[in-house]
């Protein structure tokens, strides 16, 4: 009963159209960084691992980034920078990278970074028994395949030349080498982890801030890494993760100043915060990285027309995909989306056009006529999607745009498994939602990972529509190979097009996050990567210089209160 | 029984009549149907349907707003009526049916001499058990077999592969007494889950094999109450078949508290089918009920309650006008409730 009553109140409170005012900043004149105050902000899941070799949930990341750093990351701009490297240099043929160490760089336990910690990181991350899924990004490498499958004591392309200098053979030219390498996966651990991957290990590495405590389901708290390598760096005292708080309890923490910063946010709450002009300048998305489209299996009927392929294309109209759920849905058309490298915003790839869709109709066969509702294709087509999200109504308004060209579907919602089972086996499933997150910004992501006949599988495709063209996979080779940056664009905007128009899949939209935070987080704005970015954040709260901690217990007691309440489905 | 009494007694109280026009009001309303609005329960409005990024709240074009795809509301709840009273009225009929039979077979063996159960029947019956999730009419099948299996043998005393003993009643009651134990709306969540790709049959058989259980139970008290009276005695003094008894002599008797139980049960289990689509094991889409809507209805509760309110109101009309009925009807029927 007692639970009944809190999600009741729950409800009620959520259901208060009013935004609170924002907290104001101290210094609102004075742009100068300042020093000190913990960070608080909060996620609705749980976080399972903060070793870099075994990130295996969605939420570890944006820890592992204030945590370590590696040779190569992202800047603010999303351009790949050396970052524990001094510099980088890739001799003419493309197949070695030497990176030149920054001297004094010091783990969080002291001891210096040498080249010797990048090859034992390394290694420790691709072994055979360590449990990382990203493994095969780094078969480039010369021998990296075979020291994972265990078939090699060592990785034969990477070398140590000195206590500063590393360096990668590669196998043959691969643009996404450098994209890959600032993944998290192979960041420096500290000697303390050990030549091969353990559980036990305490997280630690280079990065801005170091784990002090992590209280798993319930919270966890870093620290300033004073001997970060980037002088003055990070701003803040430290950065408290609490774990396993509901959207809407985020909500009223936030609102009454005990979190700082925060993006778990229901659809409607967004809704008010992106409308009123107090909260505008404090809120911005993430760039999109996740797409989604219609996957039709070209090995299939009657997808294997690709005259009809054409025809689910023009005829679904993206904007509608939108407005299901317009404050997270973006409208997409190419494979690759807004927020990830390779994305042109100026390619015309795939789009509504409901009369050209009446004509592909024809041409494949199954003329229809949209006035005495006669034709089309005679029997309904299955489709697969599962109920959770945006997809069970994404795909309802899919059913009602190809009922006007004169397709009819069989809507089969089914569990996230069983989707999973069906549409990436072969010859199972002839139309299906798909979707693809980035691993890494680089347009090879979203068009070889899915195209290339090489991603084709009899169990768990990576590449459901099953396509296979000698002639995408000769481009997409020379795509992956080629080192001239505008040459290599131009070449993913021919491999698009190409692809628009074979329609394997329908792109439909992309998804992205909104973040909203006080006027007094300072220095912040959503990263082109990584989320909670915070190594150059800084709190400026009135009349003191580090104020979260005053404020950080001020919502417990309606945390108590909203305990039951913390199951809320997230979208999508 | 005279019928005029129990019309009489029927309609003595206010309760009774309130919830008979609810009921009637409800079915009236699922008979419009999608006639009810110019709307088409399927087809979006993404002109008139949307404001401001998120659905209409009622007004005079959407009187109870538009969904989270923005289709009527109303219309939708109206379409939705006839799946969620028929899915009430049947999966009752089903459980009615098993409840009814197992507790009369149960009350009228009560004490005993024991049932021979051929192993053929058990190996059928587990088989139907294991098959269920992957095909209901090969399941249902088998399960029809092993009950002609364990008939046979009492008939004809034989059983290839051999029988063994088995108390019918102790047998038959502590299966349902495992089977109470669990939380009803547990249960029907764990059976649904098991199916891959649900629908209408699916909810219909989950409903109906978890809900006879309680039926089952009073059915028995009140069957044992009637074997020893004088007309059964009377009955099995002539000679007629145990069949015959039980079909002509108990079931008259236990039908009263078997049709109030029944009727309460129709609201049970419109909210068990709320539950099952609650947590995604109910109908496929376009298809609304109002289980399902509920569950759409929940995530954008605080920008378009509406959404929330007006399946919830429809649940909570139909689950009181049932139950109103149904204790009418089980004061009307009950003798010793004079």
């Amino acid at each position: 009963m007692r639970s009944t009553v809190a999600i009741a109140s729950a409800l009620v409170l959520g259901c208060s159209s009013e935004l609170p005012a924002p907290l104001p900043q101290g210094h609102p004149d004075d742009a100068t960084p300042r020093r000190g105050g913990v960070l608080q902000t909060a996620t609705f899941g749980d976080i399972r691992s903060l070793d870099p070799a075994n990130l295996g949930d969605g939420l570890a990341p944006q820890l592992v980034q204030l945590i370590y750093a590696g040779l190569v990351d992202y800047d603010r701009d999303g351009n790949i920078v050396p970052d524990l490297a001094e510099r980088y240099e890739i001799d003419p043929s493309g197949t070695r990278y030497r990176f030149f160490l920054r001297h004094g760089v010091r783990f969080h336990d002291g001891e210096e970074l040498t080249a010797e910690d990048v090859r034992r990181s390394f290694r420790r991350s691709l072994a055979r028994k360590t449990p990382n899924a990203a493994k095969s990004f780094y078969f480039t490498i010369q021998g990296a395949e075979d020291y994972a499958n265990g078939k090699a004591d060592d990785i034969a392309g990477l070398k140590v030349e000195d206590t500063y200098i590393v360096s990668f053979l590669l196998k043959e030219p691969d643009a996404t080498f450098l994209p890959v390498l600032s993944l998290q996966a192979v960041r420096p651990v500290c000697r303390s982890a050990g030549e091969a991957f353990s559980a036990d290990f305490f997280p630690c590495g280079t990065g801005p801030f170091k784990l002090q405590s992590w209280r798993p389901g319930e919270r966890v708290t870093l620290s300033r890494h004073d001997g970060y390598f980037r002088p003055g760096l990070p701003y803040l005292d430290g950065v408290e993760f609490t774990i396993g708080v509901s959207m809407l309890a985020q909500r009223l923490k936030f609102e009454s100043g005990a979190l700082d910063l925060f993006r778990d946010i229901l659809q409607p709450d967004l809704l008010r915060y992106r409308k009123d002009p107090r909260w505008t300048p404090y809120g911005a998305y993430d760039p999109a990285s996740q797409m989604a489209g219609e996957g039709m299996n070209v090995e299939m009927a009657p997808f294997d027309n690709v005259e009809l392929r054409r025809a689910v294309s023009a005829a679904i109209d993206r904007e509608q995909y939108r407005l299901v759920k317009p404050t997270m849905l973006h409208a997409l058309t190419q494979p690759v989306p807004q927020g990830v490298r390779g994305h042109n915003p100026n390619l015309v790839c795939q789009k509504y056009d409901e009369a050209a869709a009446l004509e592909h109709m024809r041409r494949a066969g199954y003329a229809y006529d949209p006035v005495t509702k006669t034709g089309g294709y005679p029997r309904a087509i299955p489709y697969y999607a599962y109920p959770a999200g945006v997809t069970e109504y994404t795909s309802q308004v899919l059913a009602q745009q190809l009922a006007r060209i004169g397709i009819r579907l069989d809507l089969r919602l089914v569990s996230y498994a069983a989707w999973l089972a069906i549409t990436h086996r072969r010859g199972q499933a002839a139309f299906s939602y798909q979707g693809w997150k980035s691993d890494y910004s680089d347009p090879s992501n979203f068009t070889e990972t899915l195209f290339h006949s090489s991603a084709i599988n009899d169990e768990d495709t990576n590449n459901p529509s099953f396509y296979a063209n000698p002639k995408l996979d000769a481009m997409l080779d020379a795509a992956h190979k080629e080192m001239d940056g505008p040459k290599r664009a131009g070449m993913y905007d021919t491999i698009q097009q190409f692809i628009c128009d074979e329609a394997p899949w329908a792109f439909t939209y992309s998804v992205s996050f909104y973040n909203v935070w006080q006027p007094y987080v300072r220095g912040y704005k959503p990263h082109p990567m990584w989320q909670n970015e915070v190594r150059e954040t800084w709190l400026d709260r009135p009349g003191t210089g580090r104020g979260a901690q005053a404020s950080g217990r001020m919502g417990h007691g309606k945390e108590a209160l909203l305990a039951p309440a913390r199951s809320l489905p997230r979208d999508p | 029984m005279k019928p005029a009494g129990l019309r009489a007694r029927f309609l003595r109280q206010k309760g009774t009549l309130v919830g008979l026009a609810l009921v009637l009001a409800l079915l009236a309303f699922a008979a419009a149907g999608p006639w009810i609005s110019s709307h088409d329960p399927f087809a979006s409005d993404f002109q008139r349907g949307i404001a401001g990024e998120l659905p209409v709240g009622p007004s005079r074009e959407f009187w109870l707003g538009t969904d989270r795809i923005y289709r009527d509301q109303l219309v939708r709840l109206a379409y939705g009526a006839r799946l969620s009273l028929l899915i009430g009225l049947m999966a009752t009929a089903i459980a009615s049916v098993i409840g009814g039979a197992v507790g009369i077979v149960a009350g009228f063996f009560e004490g005993g001499r024991g049932l021979r159960i051929p192993w053929l029947s058990v190996a059928a019956f587990v088989a139907s058990v294991a098959l269920l999730p992957r095909s209901i009419p090969l399941s249902l099948g088998l399960f029809g077999a092993a009950l002609i299996g364990v008939l046979a043998a009492q008939i004809t005393g034989k059983a290839p592969l051999g029988a063994f003993e088995l108390n019918l009643d102790q047998s038959l009651m502590s299966f349902v007494d495992v089977g109470l134990s669990f939380p009803f709306m547990l249960l029907v969540m764990a059976v649904g889950a098991s199916f891959e790709h649900t629908s209408v049959t699916t909810i219909l058989v989950t409903l109906g094999l978890t809900g006879w259980l309680g039926t089952a139970r009073i059915v028995r008290a009140k069957t044992l109450e009637v074997r020893n009276r004088e007309f059964v005695l009377a009955a099995r003094a002539l000679g007629q078949s145990t069949p015959r008894i039980l079909v002509m002599h108990v079931l008259p008797n236990v039908r009263g508290p078997l049709l109030a139980i029944a009727t309460l049960s129709v609201a049970q289990m419109i909210l068990a089918e709320s539950v099952l689509s609650y947590v995604g094991a109910g109908v496929s889409p376009p298809t609304p009920t109002w289980g399902h809507m509920l569950f759409e209805g929940q995530e954008v509760f605080g920008a378009a309650p509406w959404l929330f309110l007006g399946p919830a109101g429809f649940i909570l009309v139909a689950v009181f006008g049932f139950n109103l009925l149904g204790e009418g009807l089980r004061h009307a029927l009950d003798r010793s409730d004079r």
